[in-house]
């Protein structure tokens, strides 16, 4: 996990505030999803299995926006 | 503790603000009855004018003017307005006022600086070797002393670049154009050199502290600025907790020893992802009074370590999220006012705006019939 992940501060309607940079981000619901299944320490198969269960879309739609936003996070420091 | 009397210095707000007012502001946030004095080089300080402002004013010379006449006038006002503190926020006085510990001391008025040789190692034109020395990254910077020298060393840095006044005031230049036009600004109106720096792309962080001189920080307060204005001025800013930036400044505070107020600016590279030194001031900065609302009031906390003689423990660093946006308003004042704080002119009262007068200035009355 990366080290900022601990520390992002998120709210229910997915307003997240990266304390150290000190830059602020809006997330879809299904982003928010996302990140909080980080902060508890999934991995990518693990989310990845979480969306398909808790929504009505297919695993290669899944897998790839999974991947991108994935891609994104890594970008901030969120994900290492 | 009685009421701590206090002078301070820079009140002016607005579109290039000082840190003065904020000063006032803070120490009032703890000390509602202190009694504050305002050391102002000129009548339009706004500062001077705003309703929790200082309760005397009086003009200073320029610290250009030289130590005889700046203590001789110091001493007029502490003959009119006696003073335990004086927190000075300017760094043309903070130059001068560096070497005249002993003679502040004297009149029983105390205050909190770095020695000479602290605040010269800060300074802008020594900032590269001081970085090298420190092991901060910081960009490449080179004096220049008129636009011929500028243009040679441009050639050197490359275009893009800040130049810089030696105390104040930064223009982006990207053409020789505005090189030249921008260097004899700044040496016009702040003398030489100025300074010729690389930019660096990325966010740009401030943090604010208090400095024991012994190489700790009492409190320190980071903030990324989130509002930036065409001056590079922080119309907004948020507070962060980065490890890395605290790291960084203090590896910078314990570096100098540095005693007393500092602000130290930094970008973080984003080529690099690490912190650059920007600057290191010798002061508040103008956004003192922001985290004083939220807990970590540092004048105040300056005004009592001087006071008691008891160095306080250092304070947890600010917490992340805290932000501010720089309001701007209307301060009201009178033509008295500025005829009594004029240049020249002795005076040792609160401006008049601040005092009871009829609802019609008399001084008005005859222009309206």
């Amino acid at each position: 996990m990366s080290d900022l992940l601990p520390d992002l501060l998120l709210n229910d309607r997915g307003f997240a505030f990266d304390p150290a940079g000190g830059e602020t981000f809006q997330l879809s619901t299904t982003g928010l999803r996302v990140v909080r299944l980080l902060q508890q320490g999934c991995n990518d198969e693990s989310i990845m299995q979480h969306l398909l269960d808790e929504y009505e879309v297919d695993e290669h739609t899944v897998r790839r926006d999974l991947e991108n936003f994935l891609g994104e996070l890594e970008q901030l420091g969120w994900k290492s | 503790m009685s009421a701590p009397q206090i002078a301070v210095s820079g009140l002016h707000r607005g579109d290039n603000p000082q840190p003065g007012a904020g000063i006032v502001r803070s120490i009032r946030r703890r000390y509602p009855d202190a009694f504050i004095v305002a050391l102002v080089y000129d009548a339009m300080e706004s500062g001077i004018y705003m309703d929790d402002g200082p309760d005397k004013v009086y003009t200073m010379p320029y610290p250009t003017c030289g130590a005889v006449s700046y203590l001789m006038r110091l001493d007029h006002v502490l003959d009119e307005a006696p003073m335990d503190i004086f927190i000075p926020t300017l760094d043309s006085e903070i130059e001068l006022l560096v070497h005249l510990e002993h003679d502040l001391n004297a009149r029983g008025l105390m205050t909190y600086l770095p020695d000479a040789d602290m605040l010269n190692s800060r300074s802008k034109c020594m900032l590269s070797e001081f970085a090298g020395k420190c092991g901060v990254a910081t960009p490449s910077t080179e004096p220049v002393y008129d636009a011929r020298g500028a243009l040679a060393a441009a050639w050197r840095l490359g275009f893009p670049l800040m130049v810089k006044g030696q105390y104040y005031d930064a223009h982006l230049v990207s053409g020789e154009d505005d090189l030249t036009a921008a260097v004899t600004k700044l040496l016009t109106q702040w003398g030489a050199p100025a300074l010729l720096q690389s930019c660096v792309h990325g966010p740009e962080f401030n943090a604010m502290g208090l400095g024991d001189g012994e190489g700790g920080v009492v409190g320190l307060c980071c903030i990324r600025k989130t509002i930036i204005s065409d001056k590079g001025k922080g119309l907004g800013g948020i507070t962060v907790r980065d490890p890395k930036l605290e790291f960084f400044v203090g590896k910078i505070i314990c570096h100098l020893k540095w005693r007393g107020p500092f602000e130290v600016e930094a970008m973080k590279d984003d080529a690099t992802g690490e912190y650059t030194l920007i600057e290191i001031n010798p002061r508040f900065p103008a956004w003192v009074d922001f985290p004083s609302m939220f807990g970590m009031n540092l004048p105040a906390t300056l005004v009592e370590m001087l006071v008691t003689g008891v160095r306080p423990k250092p304070m947890p660093s600010c917490t992340a999220g805290h932000f501010y946006l720089r309001h701007q308003i209307e301060v009201h004042g009178h033509v008295d006012d500025i005829a009594e704080l004029s240049a020249g002119s002795d005076f040792a009262s609160r401006p008049a705006s601040l005092r009871p007068r009829p609802a019609t200035s008399p001084l008005f009355q005859s222009a309206i019939a």
